[in-house]
């Protein structure tokens, strides 16, 4: 009994006279101002979907999964995202393990309902199958470390998870076409989630003399204060939310007051957040590519670009040991990129490619879709083979097969990359003569050498 | 046995010294407490000495330091007081003095009580100089002593600058 009330924390009349009377010469004790934010620091690991935000002291980890279930039957149409809060209790001394307290439920609606009313995550687009079939979002916020204001650091590492998450691509099959395939990620693309907006979370912390209001309170700050309020912004200024649950009473003038301030500091975390997502992202090109070396990008744009039109700059510098390994593979897969690129002028594909054109890549999730026509199967067994360099052939006969039942238009896949490199090879001179400039101009001329030996060549 | 640096003073002492937040009561300590039962005084701040410990129960605690009541041992009042490791504790009650008091010593005016359990108050005119203090002790742990004293100049310009 004595250590467990040795182990709660006890405020002193010293600290909460000191922080009061502190506030009204405007200083908080650890320096800011009253209107400054805490250092927010965003990472992500490997696992997609997944963000650690540090505010200051305060820890947070978010964890987005995705399943396939079904529908409210009074929207048949529409995915579900749920919002599940743990308060570890490693936390703070108070946090008690198991039910979760009224705090960690009130945490929890607060950030839902700023992302479920304002309809930033489109559910419409989680949709596979109307009335059976739909993706469930599942956000796990953990809160590691509590330094005070726990609601905006939550809000922000749920924002980030969900923006880097990725569910799989699935597609409609089977003999009726009701059945749903889900396609695991090496196969196809993981889409990312469409997301409008980002409702940012702004708590403010009143005190009991006059108007006195700070932004992010500390731990000392949530306990000697009278009265605490959450107001959710996106960057346009628009409210999502407000949530004020009990506590002291407060001026209008003072609310108006805050939702101005909070909309200053949603557009700042706004950025904040995107432009770590967007490193996220690069970073994670960069390491596809690395995987793979013999992928070639191509450039995402708007539908209906012609992918002769773009050309790329050539393909830089990679480990020449690599190179020759992989360089028979690596011409199958331009030249059917080729046959792609000819064939099929509408459609896009986005493979991952260094440095540069990285920069290329990050469309914003709410307009990207690598497939918007459809995916021929030729062009995947390009991809396959680009991919799956220790895979056998039989395996990608497999996949194939697979991807075929999921395909509406039936193509007659070729046995092996032999017989089908022959038969590219035929109609890739057919395409060189063209003069037109494809992607075969794109790759460096060493790899052309080594090809040039297996067919007749012409610039 | 807990983990720690190795200190040796001459001619033959040598002994290892740890850092942690939990404080293990040992007489003879000043340390800083809180009331959390009583009749009235729940929260107050008090420093005070250890007299005896047993490992069941506990400890001892007494207002009078060995031979009579001393001026420092009571309530503290006002001021702002914050938690630490037992390793800074010990630092800053080091002698000589450790940098950090040192320095902010020479251009700033306040007081100061260290209890070994890892509480430390600090108390000045203005609330300023005491977020400027407690700041400055709360990040000079790690930091060696010169370290120290290029932190505190840098805290103490920005304190001027903005007064």
């Amino acid at each position: 009994m004595e250590t467990r009330l040795a182990n709660i924390w006890r405020l002193t009349v010293n600290e909460k006279k000191f922080i009061e009377t502190a506030l009204q010469s405007d200083l908080r004790i650890d320096g800011r101002r009253p209107f400054d934010f805490r250092n927010i620091s965003i990472k992500f690991s490997r696992e997609e979907g997944s963000a650690e935000v540090q505010l200051g002291q305060t820890h947070v980890m978010a964890f987005v999964t995705a399943q396939l279930t079904q529908p409210y039957k009074d929207r048949p149409n529409e995915g579900t995202l749920s919002m599940f809060t743990e308060f570890s209790p490693m936390a703070d001394p108070s946090f008690e393990p198991g039910r979760p307290s009224e705090a960690a439920v009130e945490l929890g609606r607060v950030i839902d309902r700023g992302l479920r009313e304002s309809r930033a995550v489109d559910t419409e687009s989680l949709c596979v199958l109307s009335g059976k079939s739909v993706w469930a979002v599942r956000v796990d916020l953990h809160i590691l470390d509590n330094g005070g204001n726990l609601v905006d650091a939550a809000n922000i590492a749920a924002l980030a998870a969900l923006l880097t998450f990725r569910r799989p691509e699935c597609s409609l099959g089977g003999e009726d076409g009701q059945q749903v395939i889900v396609h695991p990620p090496e196969v196809r693309e993981p889409l990312p989630l469409i997301i409008h907006h980002l409702p940012i979370a702004v708590t403010f912390a009143f005190f009991s003399n006059e108007s006195t209001v700070v932004v992010d309170p500390t731990h000392y700050e949530e306990a000697v204060m009278g009265g605490r309020m959450t107001a959710t912004l996106n960057a346009n200024n628009d409210i999502c939310a407000i949530q004020k649950a009990g506590g002291e009473g407060v001026l209008q003038s003072v609310i108006m007051q805050c939702l101005r301030i909070a909309g200053q500091k949603a557009y700042d975390i706004t950025t904040k957040i995107k432009n770590a997502v967007e490193s996220y992202n690069t970073e994670r090109a960069l390491r596809k590519i690395k995987r793979h070396p013999s992928s070639v990008a191509l450039d995402i744009s708007g539908a209906g670009v012609n992918i002769g039109k773009n050309q790329n700059k050539p393909v830089p510098q990679k480990g020449d040991s690599e190179r020759s390994n992989l360089t028979s593979e690596k011409s199958v897969a331009d030249q059917s990129m080729d046959i792609e690129g000819e064939a099929k002028s509408s459609e896009q594909q986005q493979t991952n490619k260094i440095d540069g054109d990285a920069k290329n890549f990050i469309g914003g999730p709410s307009s990207w879709d690598p497939y918007p026509a459809g995916v021929n199967s030729d062009f995947l067994k390009a991809s396959l083979a680009s991919h799956g360099i220790t895979m056998p052939s039989r395996k990608e006969q497999d996949s194939r097969g697979e991807n075929m039942s999921g395909e509406a238009k039936p193509v007659e896949p070729p046995e092996d990359i032999n017989v089908s490199s022959s038969n590219i090879e035929a109609s890739e001179t057919v395409l060189r003569t063209n003069g037109e400039k494809t992607l075969k101009d794109a790759v460096k001329p060493k790899n052309k050498r080594k090809m040039k030996s297996s067919s007749t060549s012409g610039r | 046995m807990k983990a720690g640096k190795l200190r040796f003073s001459k001619p033959n002492k040598y002994w290892v010294e740890s850092s942690q937040k939990r404080y293990v009561p040992h007489a003879g300590d000043s340390v800083l407490g809180i009331v959390v039962d009583s009749k009235a005084d729940i929260g107050t701040l008090l420093y005070v000495w250890v007299v005896k410990v047993n490992p069941s129960m506990n400890p001892e605690l007494s207002c009078t330091d060995a031979s009579r009541k001393a001026a420092e041992f009571g309530q503290l009042k006002g001021g702002y007081m914050f938690e630490s490791s037992t390793g800074l504790s010990r630092m800053l009650l080091s002698s000589p003095t450790c940098p950090v008091l040192d320095a902010l010593g020479k251009k700033l005016s306040f007081e100061t009580a260290v209890g070994l359990n890892g509480r430390i108050w600090v108390n000045a005119s203005s609330p300023s100089t005491v977020i400027v203090v407690a700041n400055a002790i709360m990040n000079s742990e790690s930091l060696s002593g010169v370290q120290q004293r290029i932190m505190v100049e840098k805290l103490i310009q920005n304190l001027k600058l903005s007064t």
